[in-house]
């Protein structure tokens, strides 16, 4: 009896699940290291719309697509705001965006956006991407994806690193590898970045569902 | 509306699922990078169905049904499905154990303890940027191999698994 009845309750479960749930796939397009980003306005925790065009010093940025809700971004919340403090004064601030559609993700709603950056007390712009167009523009697919890019002479913003911060999302002080630091270096340098491109594992992006 | 009784159904329709099903602890396999290389180039005229996943990741969960669902109705064929965690493994009794347990999971269950994704994405799969769910189906004797960075519907799983099953 039992044999009978597992596969045909297996079915149904899966017809009825399927049926609540549709899968909406992610763009493979975007950056690579060498294109030109777009600017944007996007906005912050305090309400104002922010662009890269607004930091007339900048050298650079570390635009980083974050969220409140994914294990990885929060364990990388603090190396993230060391990074900003340490590169901003040489240039390249963090400009963090959370890309998750709210529907999907409560939890990154705007008001819980701005309780996570009081909370941490960001020292960067923290900003929602609401219809996920900056997003789908640079490529990102997880949470976090830095795009560290270097203002060129004619003003526009090449993607110069596309990857992760360092080599262990667990531990900061058992890091060995500090990729993101690593590009920064090269680029305040003058240097080309020797490594551009690095990958991590992290929390697909919520989109928005159709 | 159908937010607020989707966790009920959800629940309801699990417990349905699992409640049939003879209750008994699955293991979880701690693996590194080798391991999980030398799964990749199995040569048995098997079709691996490996999904990547973790307890915090909430479309990997909303799939993993699916995969298990494709573990009973394959069984007595040559598909394999094996559930890949992201999780620490220093979660491994806090929270991957317990996460198998309630949800009766019977698909072999693997974690893979790395902690630096940099060095191992690349080597497994160059097109995947790292985001989870993602899933890898190959049969290697028949030199055939697929990959999806994305949650998958219980449709699209079954069609994958139809168009390579041996």
């Amino acid at each position: 009896m039992k044999k009978l009845n597992l596969p045909f309750l297996y079915m149904a479960c899966l017809l009825l699940v399927g049926m609540l749930f549709s899968a909406v796939p992610a763009s493979d397009n975007g950056y690579q290291v060498g294109d030109t980003a777009r600017d944007f306005k996007l906005k912050n925790t305090d309400g104002k719309l922010v662009s890269m065009a607004d930091y007339k010093d900048a050298k650079g940025f570390i635009v980083t697509f974050t969220c409140n809700t994914c294990p990885y971004a929060i364990a990388y919340e603090d190396r993230l705001i060391d990074l900003h403090n340490k590169y901003a004064p040489k240039g390249y601030p963090v400009v963090a965006i959370n890309p998750n559609d709210v529907k999907v993700s409560p939890k990154d709603s705007y008001p819980d956006m701005q309780q996570r950056a009081k909370d941490k007390k960001f020292p960067f712009a923290y900003l929602q991407d609401e219809t996920q167009e900056i997003t789908k523009a640079y490529g990102a697919s997880r949470t976090p994806h830095l795009y560290i890019l270097q203002k060129q002479k004619d003003g526009s913003l090449k993607v110069a690193y596309i990857g992760t911060i360092d080599d262990n999302y667990k531990d900061a002080s058992a890091v060995q590898k500090k990729y993101a630091e690593a590009a920064l270096n090269d680029l305040v340098q003058g240097k080309q970045v020797s490594q551009p491109n690095t990958k991590a594992i992290g929390c697909t992006i919520k989109w928005r569902e159709a | 509306m159908i937010k607020t009784v989707l966790p009920s159904v959800i629940a309801a329709l699990l417990l349905v699922c699992t409640a049939s099903a003879p209750g008994f602890a699955q293991e979880v396999e701690v693996i590194k990078f080798d391991q999980l290389q030398q799964l990749r180039q199995q040569p048995h005229d098997t079709l691996y169905v490996v999904n990547f996943w973790a307890t915090w990741c909430k479309p990997c969960i909303k799939e993993l049904p699916y995969f298990e669902a494709a573990n009973v109705l394959y069984k007595d064929q040559p598909v394999k499905v094996i559930l890949v965690s992201m999780d620490a493994a220093e979660d491994l009794e806090t929270r991957v154990k317990p996460f198998v347990q309630k949800r009766g999971l019977k698909a072999d269950l693997l974690l893979l303890d790395e902690v630096d994704g940099n060095s191992w994405i690349d080597k497994l799969e160059p097109k995947w940027s790292g985001a989870i769910p993602a899933t890898l189906v190959f049969n290697n004797k028949r030199k055939q191999y697929e990959f999806v960075e994305s949650e998958m519907t219980q449709e699209e799983l079954t069609k994958l698994i139809e168009k390579y099953k041996p």
